[in-house]
C-alpha cells in the first residue's frame, strides 16, 4: 500500500500540504488566532459598555462607529471564522480519514485549496478595517438598504465601493464559502467512497455522520445566501436596486435569503459539536452511545426541518403574520428532536463508570450548559413573546448560552480528547481541569444575568446604555459591569489552556496509541498517525461504541478486532 | 422587583404572563434535567460503580424513557404554542381598525411624528409633521392607538418597552401596528434595529395624555400648524417622500 515516506520539502510537507491532518491542523491554527481577534473585539466593547466613554486599557477611545464595527464583526468572526473552521473544516479533517479508516481524503488537493481559500478570506476579512471608512459596522447580518449605503463617501466610483468594508465582508463571506464547500464535498465523497472493508452505514462513529449531515446541510442552504450576497454586492458596487424599495426591490428578500442559511448553519455549528459528545461520552462513561441509530434518524430528522425555520428571525420584520404562526410551530417541532439527542447523551451516563478526564468535564459541561441555552430559546421561539424578546440581550445570552458551549465546550473537549493522537504528547491533566473550572465559572458570569437585562428592555447594538430610562438604573448597569468582569477573567482563563499547550509541546510526555481505550479507528494507529495513517488498511468487525461487552476481558472492543 | 419594564398598555400584561407560562415549563424541564444529568454522575462515577452495564439504548425498555420525555415535551410546546398564538392573534392579526391614527416615520437618526389633519388620515396633505430630535408624540390614554410606521432611508424598529412592542419599519412598506395606553405617563419610543453611526442616540417619546389634555394639545397644535389640505401640490408630504412613488405594501391601512 501507498505509505507516503517519499521525501518532501518544508513547504510540501507543512505549508501547502495535501496531507489530510496537516490541513486539519492549519484550520485549528488559523481558528484560533480568529479567536483572539474575535476575543479582542468583544474585550473592547464589553469594556466600553461597562465604563462608556472610557479609556479602554490597550486600545485607547472607541467611538459609536467602531463600536459598531467591533460588534458586527465579532459576530462574523466567531461564527464564520472560528465556528466553522474549528469545528467543520479542522474535525473534519482530522477524523472522517483515519475513523473511517482510509490514508486521506478522496480529493487531497481540493482539500489543500479549501484551506487556502479560507486562509485569503480571513486576510479579506480583516483587511476590511484599514481601508477608508473601517470595517462594516451595520450588524453581521447586513440587512440592506443600511449594507447597501454602506460607504463613507455618498457618490462612490466603482473601485471605492468594491473596497468598502460592506463589500469585502461580503467577498470575505463568499470566498469563505466556496472553501466550506469544498471541504463538505470531500467530507462526504471520502466517508461514502473511502471506507475500511467491514465499515458499514451504521458501524460509523457518530461524528463523522454529524459532519456529513452538516456539511449536506451547508451545501444545500448555502446557494440562496451566495446568490443573495451577490445581488448585494451588486447595490453596492454598480448601483442596482434588487433590495431598494424605491426601485421595485425589496429589503426583506435579502433577510429570507439570509436566514434560510443563516438558520441552518446554527445546526451547521452545533451537529460536529454534539458528534463530539457522541465519542466523548461513551469512552469516559465505558458504555455503548445510548441509542445510536436513534441519535442519527433524529439528527437526519432535524436536518430536513432546519431549512424550514428560517423566518423565525424576521417575526417583527413586517412579514406577514399568518406566516409566523407555521415558523413559530416548526421552530418549536425542532426542539423535539434536539431534546432527545441530549437526552440519549446524559441517558448514556446511567449505569456506566464514570471517569471525569478533562474532555469529559467539558463534554458534560456543554449539556449543561447548553441547557440553558437550550430552554431559553423556547421563550424566543413563541412568537408572541418575541415580539418584546427580539433583538434584546435576553436574544444574546441565548445565543451564547448556545453558541459558546457549542464552539469552545465542543472544541475544547475534541481538543483534550484528540490532542494526544494527532500531536503525539499528552496534556496536563490538572491544568486542563483548572481551563474547565475558570471557563465555566466565567463564562455564567459574562452571560448569565443579561437574561435579566434584556427582559427590563435593553436593546442590541447600543454603545452607551446610560441615554436610555428602563435599563439606566440598578442593578441593570451593575449587571453590565459584572458581565464585563466576567468577559475579561473569561479571556485571562484561556491563557491556562495556552500554558497548557506550550508546556506540552516542549515537555509534554509521549503519548500512547491508545491513551483512553477506545475503540475507533483513529486509535489503531501510531501517536501522531504517519503519513497515510495506517500501516495495513484496518477491517471493521463491529460497531464503534463496544464497550463493557459482557465476556470481554477487557471492557472495550476495538471496531477492527477480530473477536 | 419586576423584571419587566412597568406594563402601561391593555396588552403588555399578557406578553408577561406568557413568559411566566413558559417560563414554568422551563424551570420544571430545568431542574428534571438537571437532575436527570447531576445524579448519574455521583451514582455512576468511577468510584461508586467500578464496572459499566451493557445497555445499547435500542430495546425498548430503555428507549421508552425517551419517548416518555420527548411526548411530554411535545405537549408542553403544544400548550404554550396554543397560549402563544391567542396573544399573536389578537396583537398582531386582529388589531382593531377604530382609533386615534399617528404616523411614526424613521430616519437617520430620529423618528418622525406626524399627526393627522382634520381629515383624521396619514399621508395626506393636511398632516402635520414634528421633525425634531427628542421630541415627544402625544396620544391620549384608554384609547386605541393606530401607528403608521414608515422608514424613509434604510430599516428601523419601533421599540416600546413599556408596551412590549416591537415592530421593523421599512422603506417602502407601511407596518400597521396598534397599542392603548391605560396609564397617562411619558414613555420611551427606541430605535431597535441598528440603523447607522448615530442608532445609539435614537430615541424618542411617546407621551400619554388625559383625554382632556389631549384635546388640549391637539387644539393647540391646529392653531400653531394651521393644516389646510393643499390641493395644488402634490403629494409631496414631508414624512412621505419616498413612499409616495412607490406602492404601498398593506392592504389594512387606508380605507
Amino acid at each position: 500500500m501507498e505509505n507516503g515516506q517519499h521525501q518532501q520539502s518544508f513547504i510540501q510537507k507543512y505549508i501547502f500540504s495535501t496531507d489530510h491532518k496537516v490541513i486539519g491542523m492549519q484550520y485549528a491554527i488559523n481558528g484560533l488566532l480568529m479567536a483572539i481577534a474575535g476575543g479582542f473585539l468583544a474585550y473592547v466593547f464589553r469594556y466600553n459598555l461597562a465604563f462608556p466613554g472610557k479609556d479602554i486599557p490597550l486600545f485607547g477611545q472607541l467611538s459609536p462607529m467602531q463600536y459598531n464595527t467591533f460588534i458586527t464583526n465579532h459576530g462574523m468572526i466567531m461564527v464564520f471564522w472560528v465556528g466553522m473552521p474549528l469545528l467543520l473544516s479542522s474535525l473534519g479533517n482530522f477524523l472522517i480519514p483515519t475513523m473511517v479508516g482510509t490514508d486521506d481524503m478522496a480529493f487531497p488537493t481540493l482539500n489543500m485549496l479549501s484551506f487556502w481559500i479560507f486562509f485569503v478570506s480571513s486576510i479579506v476579512l480583516l483587511l476590511a478595517f484599514f481601508v477608508p471608512g473601517g470595517a462594516y459596522g451595520g450588524g453581521w447580518t447586513m440587512y440592506p438598504p443600511l449594507s447597501a449605503n454602506a460607504y463613507m463617501n455618498p457618490n462612490p466610483d466603482f473601485f471605492q465601493a468594491l473596497f468598502s468594508g460592506a463589500s469585502l465582508m461580503l467577498l470575505a463571506v463568499a470566498l469563505e464559502f466556496v472553501a466550506m464547500l469544498m471541504g463538505g464535498i470531500n467530507f462526504v465523497v471520502t466517508t461514502i467512497n473511502k471506507r475500511a472493508k467491514g465499515m458499514t452505514a451504521f458501524r460509523i462513529p457518530l461524528i463523522v455522520w454529524f459532519i456529513d449531515i452538516a456539511s449536506v446541510i451547508f451545501m444545500f442552504a448555502v446557494g440562496p445566501l451566495v446568490a443573495g450576497a451577490f445581488m448585494l454586492l451588486l447595490d453596492i458596487t454598480v448601483g442596482t436596486g434588487f433590495f431598494d424599495a424605491a426601485r421595485g426591490g425589496d429589503p426583506i428578500l435579502w433577510q429570507h435569503l439570509f436566514w434560510f442559511f443563516g438558520h441552518p448553519e446554527v445546526y451547521v455549528l452545533l451537529l460536529p459539536s454534539l458528534g463530539v459528545l457522541g465519542e466523548i461520552l461513551p469512552v469516559f462513561s465505558r458504555k455503548p452511545l445510548f441509542a445510536y441509530k436513534s441519535i442519527i434518524y433524529m439528527a437526519l430528522f432535524s436536518a430536513v426541518l432546519s431549512v424550514v425555520v428560517w423566518a423565525h428571525h424576521q417575526f417583527v420584520s413586517g412579514i406577514d403574520p399568518r406566516m409566523a404562526t407555521f415558523f413559530s410551530i416548526g421552530t418549536i417541532i425542532i426542539s423535539i428532536p434536539f431534546a432527545g439527542i441530549f437526552l440519549a447523551f446524559m441517558a448514556t451516563l446511567w449505569g456506566g463508570s464514570i471517569k471525569f478526564t478533562t474532555p469529559m468535564l467539558f463534554a458534560l459541561g456543554f449539556i449543561g450548559l447548553f441547557l440553558v441555552g437550550g430552554l431559553t430559546g423556547l421563550f424566543l421561539g413563541s412568537n408572541a413573546f418575541d415580539i418584546y424578546a427580539h433583538d434584546s440581550y435576553f436574544v444574546v445570552a441565548h445565543f451564547h448560552y448556545t453558541l459558546f458551549p457549542d464552539i469552545f465546550f465542543g472544541f475544547f473537549a475534541a481538543f483534550y480528547y484528540w490532542f494526544p493522537k494527532f500531536v503525539g504528547k499528552d496534556l496536563d491533566k490538572t491544568l486542563g481541569k483548572i481551563h474547565f473550572w475558570l471557563t465555566t465559572i466565567f463564562f455564567n458570569l459574562t452571560f448569565f444575568l443579561l437574561f435579566f437585562n434584556g427582559l427590563a428592555g435593553e436593546h442590541r447594538r447600543i454603545n452607551n446604555y446610560s441615554f436610555f430610562g428602563n435599563v439606566n438604573k440598578e442593578p441593570y448597569t451593575t449587571f453590565e459591569k459584572i458581565c464585563t468582569v466576567g468577559a475579561i477573567l473569561l479571556i485571562l482563563s484561556q491563557f491556562v489552556f495556552v500554558i497548557n499547550l506550550i508546556k506540552t509541546l516542549r515537555s509534554g510526555k509521549k503519548a500512547a496509541k491508545n491513551p483512553w481505550n477506545a475503540t475507533t479507528l483513529e486509535w489503531v494507529t501510531d501517536s501522531p498517525p504517519k503519513h497515510g495513517n495506517f500501516d495495513t488498511f484496518p477491517v471493521v468487525y463491529r460497531g464503534p461504541y463496544e464497550y463493557s461487552v459482557p465476556g470481554c476481558n477487557e471492557d472495550y472492543l476495538p471496531q477492527n478486532q477480530e473477536n | 422587583m419586576n423584571i419587566f419594564p412597568e406594563n402601561v398598555t391593555t396588552y403588555a400584561g399578557e406578553i408577561d404572563n406568557l413568559f411566566w407560562l413558559i417560563f414554568t415549563f422551563v424551570a420544571i424541564a430545568f431542574v428534571i434535567s438537571v437532575i436527570a444529568l447531576i445524579y448519574p454522575m455521583i451514582r455512576y462515577s468511577n468510584k461508586n460503580s467500578p464496572k459499566a452495564e451493557y445497555i445499547t439504548g435500542e430495546k425498548k425498555k430503555h428507549f421508552k424513557w425517551i419517548t416518555i420525555a420527548l411526548v411530554l415535551l411535545a405537549m408542553s410546546d403544544f400548550v404554550i404554542l396554543v397560549v402563544e398564538h391567542g396573544t399573536w392573534d389578537k396583537i398582531e392579526m386582529n388589531p382593531p381598525t377604530d382609533g386615534v391614527r399617528v404616523g411614526i416615520t424613521g430616519i437617520q437618526w430620529n423618528w418622525v411624528f406626524t399627526y393627522p389633519g382634520p381629515d383624521g388620515k396619514i399621508n395626506t396633505s393636511d398632516d402635520i409633521v414634528i421633525n425634531e430630535m427628542e421630541s415627544e408624540l402625544h396620544v391620549p390614554v384608554n384609547t386605541n392607538v393606530i401607528m403608521e410606521l414608515r422608514s424613509r432611508d434604510v430599516i428601523h424598529n419601533v421599540f416600546l418597552p413599556n408596551a412590549r412592542l416591537k415592530q421593523d419599519v421599512l422603506p417602502g412598506r407601511t407596518n400597521i401596528r396598534w397599542v392603548n395606553f391605560t396609564k397617562e405617563g411619558k414613555y420611551e419610543l427606541i430605535c431597535s434595529q441598528i440603523c447607522g453611526v448615530l442608532h445609539s442616540k435614537m430615541r424618542n417619546f411617546i407621551v400619554v395624555d388625559s383625554k382632556e389634555k389631549y384635546d388640549a394639545f391637539m387644539k393647540d397644535l391646529y392653531e400653531k400648524h394651521n393644516p389646510k389640505p393643499k390641493v395644488d401640490s402634490p403629494a409631496k408630504v414631508a414624512t412621505d417622500s419616498l413612499q409616495a412613488k412607490v406602492p404601498s405594501a398593506d392592504s389594512t391601512a387606508k380605507k
